[in-house]
């Protein structure tokens, strides 16, 4: 009976996938298989659109993509990647966590939880330009809030301190970009882990109340097992946004500082709009980018499968075929 | 709580669009829906902001004509000159309409833009154009220039006239491709040292042009006498730069071998000496170490840095539009207004400037042509080069002409420099620069280069391997 | 009795601790969100060169003279706010209902129904969401450009029908929170699935749906790239596009009027975004029963 049920109401499926399906044809399907196709052949110029295969003009099918993986410049910016992402990815996911636990228990009475969950998305709203202008003014050199408060402080232990610049050095250029990053996106984390907390029933946390459970514990063995799903969400979107990392090192420091802050997606704009217009380049990075992306991405869906849905379903499946054999 | 913030912003809100909405247009429309009364209100309450409002305001579509020509810039400058050419020419707007698109250049969205528009070409394809110094080698040499009309195909007898109005050379070798000329500028931004006056008494005992440009060794093509002023200047406890990147454009510009030659990547010598200089200026301590458009260079021309600044290297728009507002005051005697001269420098260059482009195959060369010779070549009192040199266009700026003819005729005196006529040193500036070593990919590499520069000085890499990162980046980036 | 009691002051003073820890790294906090909206909004009030001087000072010499003339630069650059203030907020609320929507009924399809293609479907929403977009944005304006649809407003709306993280956050919210049962004695009630969707399912998202919106609206309204290449008619352009204008040459940029116009942009944001965090900050469960 249940199952005659869920073959009925197959067409449901697909027809409620339709809009999606028909705006993805129609607006990304063309850009997305032009992209890959021209990492196969030597498009490069502004204003060129003939292109020529690289076997047909004497060249290994895959130059491009060895070009990119062999450069220097590419490796570096992956690294780069890693690196600010990480850096920037802990704090946040951490603080979102502490947020979302303080500000989604019941037990504790903060006043002012919903002025402080507002306020913590707003960094959110900002454009990535005003804010690598405002840090840019912060870690000026050799005029700067943070130089003229450092000599201040200086001056009070009686020592001369030579303004720093900041961005003149690899390290400190990671970290402020790693931070503007944090800053941008850890309310926007805190917001979604929030919303999955919204989701969960209150008579779980009343039943853990009961229990005698205290908040430390409510927190890990309720709160998020029951947002995993949104963790899992959260964990492969920043993975995502991570590695198409551009705006704030772009406009903070684009590819001074010997390149410290730049990211793979800010090496494929460059390829693609640096003066020679190697899209073929570009193209072929953004395979290989996206190549990455779903090795990565698929083992993060690995490790946090849901176990038992994965079996469920397996079992569905199986009692689907055995009720078509009976059939 | 929440709801009354949200309800205060938006009367603000509705406030500040209303505000606004002031524009004659609206205003129109809202008598209709209003009684007479509130409408009078209305507008005597705003008379004051919206009257120079809307006079300020241009019209993004000039004319009134049958044939659109479709024109294409990244500021207002251009616009606003048609907009004066059809006011002092109503013929012409009777015939054509100018349809003006403003893209601006943020992260290349103009020139990818443009790019666009031109492949895609059809009637709303751009007729005219506009290019600045960072990009128009790509269209009037480069990648896009297939695209650029010969001035002499649009019907411009452009050799003669060009010499008869003796446009500065380096903006026709800038504009020329095979020998013909597809771009023209109006301004010319040929640069020169300005220098602090008061600074020049006390140190070298004269402030007087001719004697400052001996001592740092004017037009000698080197730096050797510009370095023994530096000394000397530090020995007085004065910076003669605000940093190593004021140099940058001095030295680029005034190379005489491009980037990239034969495929391959060239450094020539006067870029190269910019390693030493950048280090030299960093290890000796002669410069405020500031970086171009940041608070410490700002402070430096309203003589507020670390150390008093002697000399900036510029065109005339360096001192109309940063300088004078940044110099701490509006009058003599405040911050350092009028304490500034001018005097050639050591080396020739040049500065950024605006070209203008028509496309091949527009259906309407004739209009293009008309508007495009009235900008770049035309040397008359009613000329935009005239206008434009003596603050006619509503700049609030004297600036530099591409044309000699029409910087003979006209006054650069300016109070801000003590009441120097600025543009003998400026027209000398022009006519030493030099367009003949730029390609397309100048803006990436000179990016690479001063970054490594920049190391270099800091101490991060030695000489050798700032050369090696920069070739690096080049190829990495560029393929060469 | 008295370990009790002694147990009880220590959870009370455990409390307090907690309580103060919460409010200064709280504070904090929201003092660094406010840090760039007082700049932006004391910017407003400076000059060009005021701006060029010092960025952080909060003062003016001439604060309200300053405003007025930014205010001038604004109105006489080709910039008009209101119809602006409109292209931004028509482009803005159609991408975000239509976003939300369609990937709420997207997910619904992937999570309630099991059809024959669901899994390789919703494996390739996942990969959509992988592809990196910058060298397809190329692609886009390109074809945009080749077919002549620029200045349509719609090539900037239409395409956030298909919004793939947006629909892998709804497949995700509705995996912890839709329980079939209800949607099941709906079906026995003798709703249709299309009604059932729209009355029963949408009101269980709200909280997802109010926080995707929102951030959906922020991108949307915020975004400069793909309107700045796509909008060259001056009766179409957003707001940001707008702005973009004043920045002008190297040479003439208007700082105080770019700050103005940053801030009369971010505004509208402020208030959406106040109407729309009520799902956010109630603390009241407005989702399913699943337990």
């Amino acid at each position: 009976m249940r199952n005659k049920k869920l073959v009925n109401y197959a067409k449901y499926g697909y027809l409620f996938s339709i809009p999606f399906i028909v705006a993805f044809c129609l607006f990304t399907l063309y850009p997305v298989i032009y992209t890959f196709i021209i990492g196969f052949t030597d498009l490069k110029g502004a204003g060129n659109t003939e292109w020529h295969f690289l076997p047909t003009v004497g060249k290994n099918l895959f130059a491009n993509f060895k070009d990119v993986l062999t450069s220097g410049t590419f490796q570096k910016a992956f690294k780069n990647t890693w690196i600010i992402w990480i850096f920037n990815f802990i704090p946040q996911i951490g603080f979102a966590l502490l947020f979302t636990a303080w500000f989604t228990d019941r037990r504790s009475k903060v006043k002012g939880t919903g002025l402080f969950k507002i306020l913590f998305y707003m960094p959110n709203i900002i454009t990535a330009a005003t804010l690598a202008i405002l840090f840019n003014v912060l870690f000026g050199y050799p005029k700067g809030a943070f130089n003229d408060i450092f000599s201040g402080v200086a001056k009070v232990f009686g020592v001369t301190r030579e303004a720093y610049n900041f961005n003149a050095h690899e390290w400190p250029v990671k970290i402020i970009i790693a931070f503007v990053q944090f800053f941008q996106w850890y309310g926007h984390t805190m917001v979604n882990l929030i919303a999955g907390v919204i989701g969960i029933s209150p008579e779980i946390f009343e039943a853990a109340e009961i229990d005698g459970a205290n908040r430390v514990q409510t927190f890990f063995k309720v709160t998020i097992p029951c947002i995993r799903q949104i963790m899992l969400f959260v964990l492969v979107t920043s993975l995502i946004g991570g590695l198409n990392m551009f705006d704030i090192p772009q406009l903070y420091i684009g590819t001074k500082a010997n390149n410290a802050g730049l990211t793979t997606n800010m090496y494929i704009r460059n390829q693609a709009f640096g003066g020679s217009y190697l899209y073929n380049r570009a193209a072929a990075a953004s395979v290989i980018l996206f190549i990455i992306i779903v090795i990565l991405s698929s083992i993060l869906f690995y490790i946090l499968r849901d176990r038992d849905e994965a079996k469920l379903k397996k079992l569905r499946k199986q009692e689907l075929k055995a009720a078509r054999k009976g059939l | 709580m929440k709801k009354v913030i949200a309800g205060v912003l938006s009367v603000a809100m509705v406030a500040a669009f209303a505000a606004g909405c002031t524009t004659p247009e609206t205003d129109a429309t809202g008598a209709t829906d209003a009684t007479g009364e509130t409408v009078e209100t209305d507008s005597t309450d705003a008379t004051d902001d919206t009257e120079e409002t809307t006079t300020a305001k241009q019209e993004m579509t000039i004319g009134t004509g049958a044939e659109v020509i479709n024109l294409w810039s990244f500021t207002n400058e251009i616009p606003n000159m048609v907009n004066q050419y059809v006011t002092q020419n109503p013929a012409f707007g009777e015939k054509y309409t100018v349809q003006c698109t403003i893209i601006a250049t943020d992260g290349g969205a103009y020139q990818q833009a443009l790019d666009a528009a031109l492949v895609a070409g059809g009637d709303t394809a751009p007729d005219m154009y506009a290019a600045e110094a960072a990009f128009i080698l790509k269209y009037s040499q480069g990648d896009m220039a297939k695209f650029a009309a010969t001035y002499e195909s649009l019907g411009i007898d452009v050799d003669a006239k060009a010499a008869a109005a003796e446009i500065a050379p380096y903006t026709i070798d800038i504009g020329t491709r095979d020998g013909k000329i597809v771009a023209l500028g109006y301004q010319a931004t040929g640069g020169a040292m300005i220098y602090r006056a008061s600074i020049a008494k006390e140190v070298f005992g004269t402030d007087d042009a001719a004697e400052i440009e001996n001592i740092v060794g004017a037009g000698s093509g080197n730096w050797d006498k510009f370095w023994e002023a530096a000394a000397t200047l530090k020995e007085k406890g004065y910076a003669v730069v605000s940093g190593a990147g004021d140099m940058w454009n001095v030295c680029e510009k005034s190379a005489t071998q491009p980037w990239i030659v034969n495929g391959e990547l060239n450094i020539a010598p006067e870029r190269e000496a910019y390693l030493d200089i950048a280090k030299k200026l960093k290890d000796e301590g002669l410069s405020n170490d500031a970086a171009g458009w940041t608070e410490a260079w700002y402070a430096d021309m309203a003589g507020t840095g670390a150390k008093g600044v002697f000399c900036f290297f510029g065109p005339a728009w360096l001192i109309n539009y940063v300088m004078i507002g940044n110099c701490g005051g509006e009058a003599e005697g405040q911050g350092t207004y009028g304490d500034w001269r001018v005097c050639a420098p050591p080396v020739g260059f040049f500065w950024g400037g605006t070209w203008v482009l028509g496309r091949d195959g527009t259906a309407h060369a004739e209009g293009v042509a008309e508007l495009i010779e009235w900008i770049t070549l035309d040397t008359s009192e009613t000329g935009l080069q005239y206008l434009w040199a003596n603050d006619k266009m509503g700049n609030g700026a004297k600036d530099t002409v591409a044309s000699g003819v029409v910087m003979a005729k006209s006054d650069g005196t300016l109070p801000f420099c003590g009441g120097q006529n600025i543009f003998p040193a400026f027209i000398a500036g022009n006519a030493n620069a030099s367009g003949k070593a730029m390609t397309q990919y100048d803006e990436t590499i000179n990016g690479y280069f001063t970054d490594a520069a920049t190391q270099y000085a800091e101490g991060n890499l030695d000489r050798d391997g700032a050369i090696e990162a920069f070739k690096t980046n080049v190829s990495d980036n560029l393929s060469f | 009795m008295s370990d009790n009691t002694i147990k009880a002051s220590s959870i009370k003073r455990n409390d307090i601790i907690l309580k103060v820890v919460i409010y200064i790294v709280s504070i904090i906090f929201s003092i660094m969100t406010l840090f760039p909206f007082v700049m932006m909004f004391a910017n407003a009030f400076k000059s060009t060169y005021e701006v060029q001087q010092s960025t952080l000072t909060l003062w003016s010499a001439h604060p309200f003279q300053n405003l007025a003339k930014n205010w001038q630069v604004i109105n006489s650059k080709d910039f008009h706010p209101f119809v602006g203030f409109l292209n931004s907020f028509i482009v803005a609320t159609c991408s975000t209902v239509l976003n939300v929507y369609f990937s709420c009924l997207t997910a619904y399809a992937i999570q309630a129904y099991e059809w024959k293609f669901r899994d390789a479907f919703n494996g390739m929403i996942m990969a959509i969401m992988m592809i990196p977009g910058t060298v397809t944005m190329i692609g886009f304006y390109q074809a945009v450009y080749k077919l002549g649809l620029v200045n349509k407003l719609s090539m900037l709306i239409l395409p956030s029908i298909a919004a793939p993280m947006v629909v892998f956050f709804m497949r995700q919210y509705l995996q912890a929170s839709l329980s079939m049962e209800i949607v099941q004695s709906a079906r026995i009630d003798g709703a249709g699935e299309f009604r059932i969707f729209n009355q029963i399912v949408i009101p269980l998202m709200k909280p997802a749906i109010a926080t995707q919106a929102i951030f959906a609206y922020v991108g949307s309204w915020n975004n400069l790239f793909m309107p700045l290449i796509l909008l060259t008619d001056k009766n179409k352009k957003t707001l940001p596009v707008m702005i973009s204008l004043l920045n002008g040459d190297i040479y003439r940029t208007e700082y105080g009027a770019i700050y103005l116009g940053l801030f009369v942009t971010v505004l509208p944001l402020i208030v959406v975004y106040a109407f729309l965090s009520k799902y956010i900050v109630e603390g009241v469960a407005l989702g399913g029963v699943k337990s």
